[in-house]
């Protein structure tokens, strides 16, 4: 009897305890969530683990890939910066109106009074031809030669500031034809070719590192992709082991994922040091050369904004990479 | 707990795993699998782990017809059991402690019950002062028993093990023979798949023997 009721406290007690292993694990199904962030934050930690145990290659993929970031960001801040300059100069474009040499200094004042009224015109300004002979003869060296001119072979000129000049020369286009037609107007120029040739080119480098940008994140997703898939090869028995204790493949692949944005955040955050420091050094030639052209141009750094732009992006590029790399591979590693 | 109803593998390589298998082995048993090599032990452990398909017949785990069971549920199932292998499939870049938490770690155990059970595990098969050395630091027996402390840590309702004792003296086999034994004293149904007859024959328990793929004998 006594014998029988310890067999029946020895099953009691059994199945007590195997009720609370069942009650633990529901308490941590109870919280999922938990358990979830607990696995993130393991994972995490793991790939940590793994970019530091191994600097030196770490250093080298890291390297490669802010190399390949590098290039085309300083591509762009650079054709960013000279574009602004361009945009500066386009500011300064006028019309210049070239009056007939029949109208006299009081015609030509009442010209330009009728040429402010029109729409579309900022400002204007007259040079008058006497004043401007006089400043020519004083800054051309040529005052003695000029003196021996029995006429003035300089025009009266109107400068028109248009209101806007969105849209190039073809913009300006009406006005200055506008302008041709009014009576005394000799010819109208558009001083903007040369700004408009400016433009042109700098669009072909945009476009130039358009190309180059998705070519070299390819180059990168390539690179990461390949990288990662190394690292899993390198951990194939692990991957088994994990699979055959019941490991999900998103288990699986958490680490590398994590892997993947670690190398993109190191990338991009040494890609930007490298557009530092390469924009500073930039810019002691291009200070150099602007003085010659008495431009106090210089590059300015890089905009912070651009800066965690691109490191938004190398993290991306480097989860995208990695995610190439985990999504067949790892459900192809089946324990056989 | 485990059905097998007319069973077949065939491997694409024309090899015959296992051929029409029916057997059915309840909740609490212990279960020796004995047969020579080829003769379909390692098939039969890997059809109820889901690691192979059958190519005809039906496996029931508790109740469950594994072939109702898409691909993303099968870890889920393997968390039910605990597996132990013949060459210990430990992870050699992480201590014992490590080793042994993994299942834990897998099925998202809160990280204070993680030390308690680990450590738990590891008294059972009594290398608690181990539990910081890396596996290459253990000898043959040892190494086995981090591997069955591992697949006991999360208390599974099922044990498989696959020529648990392959490597091991007659003295440490016992010795290993007899922590299985334990857990199927506490509930757990136990299946081993052992060609080590002299040892088998020592213990008492039903015998299943295979013999290129066929049931030939059922009984202790």
């Amino acid at each position: 009897m006594a014998t029988n009721q310890n067999q029946n406290k020895a099953a009691d007690k059994r199945q007590g305890k195997a009720a609370s292993g069942a009650a633990r694990s529901r308490h941590s199904w109870r919280h999922p969530l938990r358990s979830w962030a607990n696995s993130h934050r393991d994972s995490a930690r793991l790939a940590l683990h793994r970019v530091t145990d191994a600097p030196f290659s770490t250093l080298m993929i890291v390297l490669v890939m802010s190399i390949v970031l590098a290039l085309p960001m300083g591509l762009a801040v650079l054709i960013d910066q000279v574009e602004q300059l361009g945009i500066d100069w386009q500011r300064a474009a006028q019309l210049s109106v070239y009056i007939e040499d029949e109208v006299d200094a009081a015609e030509a004042g009442q010209l330009q009074s009728r040429i402010d009224e029109l729409p579309g015109v900022a400002s204007t300004q007259l040079l008058d031809k006497e004043l401007a002979l006089a400043e020519f003869q004083q800054h051309s060296g040529l005052g003695e030669a000029l003196q021996q001119l029995a006429y003035n072979p300089l025009p009266n000129v109107i400068l028109v500031m248009p209101e806007s000049i969105e849209g190039g020369s073809s913009a300006l286009r009406p006005l200055r034809d506008q302008l041709a037609q009014l009576p005394g107007v000799d010819e109208v120029q558009i001083d903007l070719l040369w700004v408009e040739r400016l433009t042109a080119v700098l669009k072909m480098f945009e476009r130039f590192t358009g190309g180059l940008t998705i070519l070299l994140i390819i180059a990168m997703l390539l690179v990461m992709a390949n990288t990662i898939r190394l690292a899993i090869e390198s951990r194939r028995e692990e991957i088994l082991v994990v699979k055959l204790v019941g490991g999900t493949d998103a288990f699986v692949r958490r680490p590398f994922l994590y892997l993947g944005v670690y190398y993109g955040i190191l990338a991009g955050a040494l890609a930007w040091l490298l557009l530092i420091a390469g924009l500073s050094w930039l810019n002691v030639t291009v200070r150099e050369v602007a003085s010659l052209y008495q431009s106090d141009f210089v590059l300015s750094g890089m905009p912070v904004i651009d800066g965690l732009t691109l490191l938004a992006a190398a993290m991306l590029l480097g989860l995208a990479g990695a995610w190439l790399a985990v999504g067949r591979h790892i459900r192809e590693i089946q324990p056989q | 707990m485990i059905r097998f109803d007319q069973v077949s593998k065939r491997y694409p390589n024309g090899h015959q795993g296992l051929d029409n298998l029916s057997f059915h082995i309840r909740t609490g048993e212990m279960v020796f699998i004995t047969g020579h090599s080829g003769a379909g032990k390692s098939t039969l452990l890997k059809l109820i782990m889901c690691m192979e398909r059958p190519s005809s017949g039906h496996v029931f785990v508790g109740g469950q017809n594994l072939k109702d069971l898409r691909s993303h549920d099968i870890p889920y199932l393997r968390r039910q059991v605990g597996v132990v292998f013949q060459n210990h499939q430990l992870l050699f870049d992480r201590t014992v402690f490590d080793n042994v938490a993994l299942p834990l770690i897998i099925n998202g155990t809160p990280q204070d019950e993680i030390g308690r059970r680990v450590r738990a595990a590891l008294d059972k098969v009594g290398l608690l002062k181990k539990e910081s050395l890396y596996p290459i630091a253990l000898s043959g027996g040892e190494q086995q028993r981090v591997g069955i402390a591992r697949a006991v840590v999360h208390k599974p309702a099922l044990l498989l093990a696959d020529e648990p004792t392959g490597n091991l003296d007659p003295a440490l086999s016992a010795e290993i023979m007899a922590l299985f034994e334990d857990f199927n004293r506490v509930g757990v149904t136990v299946i081993i798949a052992s060609h080590d007859l002299p040892l088998i024959a020592k213990l008492d328990h039903r015998m299943l023997t295979l013999s290129e793929g066929r049931l030939l004998a059922d009984g202790s």
